[in-house]
């Protein structure tokens, strides 16, 4: 494992690339928790400052540090996007493992209900959610909202290689040895697909926080958890850029752009690890 | 004691429904033989011949639509009474497969999890099936890997990391760890080359010698059978057509079909031209009436056109079930 990380790192850009950028966007948002402003306090600081030093990115007409408005909101938009990622993961592995091991009638139902969230417009769902909820839409709902709408392609995806895995002669022997459904597809076949897995929790990340991003930025979401997207969404109430106040929207958009890249970046780099030829080939081995 | 294994009157076929209409494929019918204690009963015939099916039928692990239609398979382990491997509950099939019947399966090559280090496949395999603490059990491993001559580092290791031979070796080392009374072993040094093949067949019988389990081996190639088994069963389309001991069987072949398959192995200083045998073998989907063999047997009367030669025990030990023998001709 950790010979396989120096060797992305040595021979990789892609991944070299994506972990500098990921660990400065991990720093910013692990500031946040020596911000010496609380995130949702209001003027208490100057309003409208440009960047200086005293405050980096400069100040926002409701009177906060861009800076350290920057750093809550990053850590909050990473930990949905994580969150998501983690809860889909789960759901998708779950529903594809199954299915394709079980095959028959389960398959079909499993599948059924998953091509049924491959279709539904998932925009319009959350906002009509958004709607229903109003006040209650927190955080944390959002997430599982998101998670429960974002597994589908993963599923199917996972699905098919599971099929694959069950008419292989590991997966009789362990049936024959008495190893039940759970085991094998915990045990047996869980391991094959996880580099699959890791790939698609990257996009699954950049996916899920585009989405909150889209959903704040229209003021869909609970606007008083700093975000990436409410931070845009406050700017545009304030009219920041009519006011030439540009530094409080380039600063969160630049960042949430960082972040979307160094996902990409990860994501395009696990196929090295997947695929250990193409690594062989990049370090010049054949 | 009797008989580890008594397989009687097996019939197996794969059925389909296509718009109420039931197809069948009789790849096993009816088929009865005993494993003694203690031997290498050999089973041979050609691809397709319905060795892979038998040896499936007699394990349990079939699914549809592969289906047994009669018969029974009777296994007693220790001699504590047979019992009907389809009759017992799921519960206990568990715990006797593996521990007291254990399977190298075809393609053996690839029984073990790419994913997995083979310590892995160790636990996940046989641990179930030991009743031991974890530190024994592993103990309990590395002495019989070392006892196959494998480096206890094996178990550290992904399959792609050892040659076919080691992987092989593991192979039997995962499917005998238990010590079980029967192993079905179907191929398992088809992918092997002749070197290979010598050491895991001598491992096999050394195995066996040592444990005084019962094995079914199942090839194609006669000449394995020739140096490993001590009753052997030729197949064909379907059926059992001969079986006797394999030095009775190697010398003395009752069956044309047996005799051509030991005709057409290569002897050194022989150069006769070997003759392939006309024609293939027949659709088990539409098997030709009568003995299935006579289309392409040499010695084809009326009555095999008509009638299903039974198994008869012509010489002692010796059961052949041909029409032609029965009435003293000699292939």
């Amino acid at each position: 494992m950790w010979k396989i990380l120096r060797d992305l790192l040595r021979y990789n850009w892609e991944f070299t690339t994506g972990v500098v950028l990921l660990g400065i966007v991990a720093v910013i948002a692990l500031l946040s928790f020596v911000s010496p402003y609380p995130p949702l306090d209001v003027y208490v600081v100057a309003p409208d400052m440009p960047p200086s030093m005293e405050h980096w990115l400069g100040t926002t007409s409701r009177g906060q540090d861009v800076f350290w408005q920057l750093s809550a909101a990053i850590r909050n938009t990473l930990a949905f996007g994580i969150v998501v990622a983690v809860l889909s993961r789960v759901i998708a592995l779950t529903v594809g493992l199954f299915a394709g091991y079980a095959g028959g009638p389960v398959d079909r139902l499993l599948m059924s209900v998953n091509d049924t969230f491959i279709v539904v417009p998932i925009f319009p769902i959350l906002v009509l959610f958004y709607f229903v909820m109003r006040d209650q839409m927190s955080w944390a709902l959002l997430a599982l909202v998101a998670a429960c709408l974002g597994w589908a392609y993963d599923a199917r995806l996972i699905r098919s290689v599971a099929l694959s895995l069950k008419t292989r002669e590991f997966t009789a022997q362990s049936a024959f040895c008495g190893m039940g459904a759970r085991e094998i597809v915990t045990r047996e076949h869980m391991p094959y697909v996880m580099p699959v897995v890791f790939t698609t929790t990257m996009n699954n990340m950049n996916w899920s926080i585009g989405l909150e991003v889209t959903l704040s930025v229209l003021g869909f979401t609970d606007v008083n958890t700093p975000t990436i997207g409410g931070m845009i969404y406050w700017a545009n109430q304030h009219a920041a850029l009519v006011s030439g106040i540009w530094w409080w929207i380039a600063a969160p958009v630049a960042l949430v752009v960082i972040v979307f890249i160094a996902l990409f970046l990860l994501a395009v780099s696990m196929n090295e690890y997947i695929d250990p030829r193409s690594r062989l080939a990049r370090m010049g081995g054949g | 004691m009797g008989p580890v294994l008594s397989v009687d009157g097996l019939k197996a076929y794969y059925q389909t429904r296509f718009f109420g209409t039931l197809r069948e494929v009789r790849a096993v019918d009816d088929i009865t033989l005993e494993v003694r204690r203690d031997e290498i009963y050999g089973l041979a015939g050609e691809s397709s011949s319905g060795k892979s099916t038998l040896i499936k039928t007699i394990a349990r692990a079939i699914r549809p639509p592969l289906n047994v239609v009669a018969g029974s398979v009777r296994f007693d382990f220790g001699g504590q009474g047979a019992h009907d491997i389809y009759a017992l509950p799921a519960a206990e099939l568990a715990a006797t497969r593996w521990r007291h019947l254990s399977y190298i399966m075809q393609g053996s090559m690839n029984v073990l999890n790419p994913v997995r280090r083979i310590r892995h496949s160790f636990v996940d395999f046989a641990y179930r099936h030991m009743a031991l603490p974890m530190p024994a059990f592993l103990r309990r491993v590395e002495e019989h890997l070392a006892h196959l001559s494998l480096q206890p580092a094996v178990l550290d290791s992904y399959p792609h990391e050892l040659s076919g031979g080691m992987r092989q070796r593991v192979t039997i080392a995962l499917a005998t760890v238990c010590r079980p009374e029967f192993i079905i072993a179907d191929e398992p040094t088809t992918a092997l080359d002749v070197v290979v093949q010598k050491g895991v067949l001598g491992m096999i019988r050394r195995l066996q010698r040592e444990m005084g389990s019962s094995v079914l081996f199942v090839t194609h190639d006669m000449a394995v059978h020739a140096n490993l088994t001590d009753r052997l069963g030729i197949m064909y389309a379907g059926r059992l057509v001969e079986e006797a001991p394999t030095r009775d069987l190697f010398r003395r072949p009752l069956h044309p079909y047996t005799a051509h398959l030991i005709r057409s192995l290569p002897r050194i200083g022989d150069d006769a031209p070997r003759h392939g045998l006309e024609g293939k073998p027949p659709s088990l989907a539409a098997p030709p009436p009568g003995c299935r063999f006579h289309p392409r047997c040499p010695l084809a009367m009326e009555v095999c056109r008509r009638e299903v030669p039974a198994m008869r025990e012509l010489a002692p030990g010796h059961r052949v079930a041909c029409h032609a023998a029965e009435q003293g001709m000699l292939p």
